[in-house]
């Protein structure tokens, strides 16, 4: 047996007690006044005051860099043409010229709805999927787990690309081109994923709950219902928005599955959109910032749950 | 600590805990659908076995027949073509570039997708607070915001000839590089752009991977004069080893998968094929060519390198492991 997993097996602050942060007690370090507290909390103009600016200065940089072309397109798509490419960023002159342009070529409504409702096909297609594997983990006993889990992993590591020619043939056999069918059902190609992040709740639940689930009458579809997926449901919502953003963000199989565009995920839609209308930067601009501003409202609304989610994803 | 008998799920049972209650290893019994419920976990499994067979394996499997076969889907019926498709890869002039080329990608997501981030989620855990919250959030937005967006917005900003680049540079007297156009540096911009994208992300995994992180190692260093910097170095790096390691591992891994967004709709691979890479050509060959069967070829030629890969990789972490 491998080591990692002997070492996994004690709690994270045990095993954090053994690094080399007890080595480091015994060795002689520069004497030097002590910060007040681990965070340094200290009022803003003490001997602190210039770490923390430093600090502040780091990562408003970082942000700002990752930030800055997304600011700086939204700031031009109000531009009139001519000032596009001013050095000024700010529109001096605002004008909704380039979104007119972009809402007449560009279905942006419809693009959006139709991403909403592949994303939410998807998201319950893998959820349902991946609850009833995750249940199987429970209590399918060694064999179904490593089965599972192994078929899962190596799923999960294979290219989509690798995969696209077959799928595609399939979905062509099935007359499912251009069609919800074909955008949604394939994508159960990655219902590894919520799987294998479900994997670290399930294990979690000691079998003792199903054990006295069935001991009451109950059979394995109300263990599950009644037993295993209360205590899942957490979980199962930060796996939703996990699995919900990936597919948003998918640009390979809407390509492949419905190049016509309807219905079309906004990706497609706004790289059709790029192919006709890319000598015009406006227009183009503002359909990006349409298909942007949606997705800033909702992650504006909810960045503390979806930041949570993807934080507790349960990665080792 | 109360222990609790762990669930059996594929692992070796935990030296120190309780032994795994032996389950019974009979296949679809009669007791999987009693009230007995435990071991009939089988068909829970059917579906999410199903869909891997179908959309995964299935077409795993269609992807190294079809590399056997000549076919152009829009001429006739295909026919056996023996390793002619795999020969036609290596005498394309385009294939062991693009191949160097993902490499190069992998190479450089790292230091921007991992190191960059493993030092940015420090920086957060160590002053914990509000403003730690909203930068965090700020730097995970570009996760959430469309790929095809962002990369319409990056070619904006990084137009060489007019714009706010370009008044920079200016600016600064120095003369303004055509990233993107350049064939010297177009790959590092689609490296950067793709970045951008794993470093909000990455910065909330080794957060998680800070929350385990028992404060009291590090009060000890501070209590023993440690400066922030050997805090860092000396303490909290070394416990998000593993985390880096699997992260730097991922990032390798997908970091060709992630640049096909931004490959297809900025640089089609160009300029002179210098940003082609092995996913983007598997596209190009069978979405632009139709050459069905080198398609293949090549989908089977980087599934195997990427085997290779991960085995090496795997087995170079497990020994690496064992003796720490």
């Amino acid at each position: 047996m491998p080591a990692p997993d002997r070492r996994s097996a004690f709690p994270a602050r045990l095993r954090a007690l053994g690094t080399p942060a007890s080595s480091l007690v015994t060795r002689p370090l520069l004497r030097r006044s002590l910060p007040p507290q681990s965070g340094g909390r200290g009022a803003p103009f003490d001997s602190q005051g210039m770490a923390r600016a430093g600090w502040h200065l780091a990562l408003a940089a970082s942000a700002a860099f990752l930030l800055a072309p997304t600011v700086l397109a939204v700031l031009a798509s109000l531009k009139p043409a001519g000032d596009l490419y001013d050095a000024n960023p700010l529109p001096l002159h605002p004008t909704l010229d380039s979104y007119r342009v972009a809402i007449a070529d560009f279905p942006v409504v419809r693009l959006l709805a139709d991403t909403v409702a592949v994303a939410a096909g998807v998201t319950i297609l893998q959820l349902i999927v991946a609850t009833l594997a995750a249940y199987a983990l429970v209590e399918g006993g060694a064999r179904a787990g490593r089965l599972a889990l192994a078929a899962g992993t190596v799923a999960v590591l294979v290219p989509a690309q690798a995969l696209i020619i077959p799928q595609f043939l399939l979905v062509t056999h099935l007359g499912w081109q251009n069609t919800f069918a074909g955008l949604i059902v394939p994508q159960l190609s990655g219902c590894a994923v919520p799987l294998l992040l479900l994997r670290q709740q399930v294990r979690a639940i000691p079998a003792s709950l199903t054990e006295a689930a069935t001991l009451d009458g109950a059979n394995s579809w109300q263990a599950l219902w009644h037993v295993v997926l209360p205590v899942m449901r957490p979980a199962l919502g930060a796996v939703a928005i996990l699995v919900f953003a990936g597919t948003w963000n998918e640009y390979l199989w809407p390509l492949i599955a419905a190049p016509g565009g309807t219905p079309g995920t906004i990706q497609t839609g706004l790289a059709l959109f790029l192919n006709t209308e890319g000598a015009n930067p406006g227009p183009l601009l503002a359909a990006a910032t349409l298909a942007t501003l949606p997705v800033l409202a909702a992650y504006g609304c909810a960045a503390r749950q979806i930041t949570n989610a993807f934080m507790h994803s349960g990665i080792e | 600590m109360s222990v609790v008998t762990p669930v059996t799920d594929g692992t070796a049972p935990r030296p120190g805990l309780v032994r795994p209650r032996p389950r019974p290893r009979r296949l679809f019994t009669r007791r999987s659908f009693t009230k007995h419920g435990a071991g009939g976990g089988w068909p829970f499994l059917v579906p999410f076995l199903a869909s891997l067979l179908i959309w995964v394996y299935g077409p795993a499997a269609a992807t190294v027949v079809l590399s056997f076969l000549r076919w152009n889907l829009t001429s006739g019926p295909p026919a056996f073509a023996g390793l002619t498709n795999y020969r036609a890869l290596f005498a394309d002039p385009n294939f062991l570039p693009a191949a160097w080329q993902t490499l190069l990608y992998a190479a450089g997501i790292i230091p921007l997708g991992v190191a960059l981030p493993l030092w940015l989620a420090i920086a957060l855990w160590k002053r914990p607070g509000r403003a730690a919250f909203t930068y965090r959030c700020l730097l995970f937005t570009p996760v959430m915001l469309a790929p095809v967006a962002t990369a319409i917005s990056w070619q904006f900003a990084l137009n060489p000839l007019q714009g706010v680049l370009h008044a920079l540079c200016d600016a600064v007297g120095l003369p303004t590089p055509d990233v993107l156009g350049d064939p010297g540096t177009a790959l590092w911009g689609l490296d950067l752009i793709t970045a951008g994208k794993v470093i909000g992300l990455n910065v909330l995994l080794f957060g998680a991977a800070l929350a385990a992180v028992d404060p009291r190692t590090v009060e000890a260093a501070r209590l023993d004069g440690a400066t922030e910097g050997q805090v860092t170095r000396h303490v909290l790096v070394p416990q998000l080893r593993r985390t880096a390691v699997l992260l730097t591992m991922l990032a390798a891994v997908y970091a060709g998968q992630w640049s096909f967004t931004n490959i297809s709709v900025l640089t089609q691979g160009g300029p002179v094929n210098r940003t082609d890479n092995v996913y983007y050509l598997i596209y190009v060959y069978g979405f632009d060519y139709f050459d069905i069967g080198r398609a293949a070829a090549a989908s089977v030629l980087v599934v195997a390198a990427l085997g290779v890969l991960l085995v090496a990789g795997g087995l170079l972490r497990r020994r690496r492991d064992a003796r720490a």
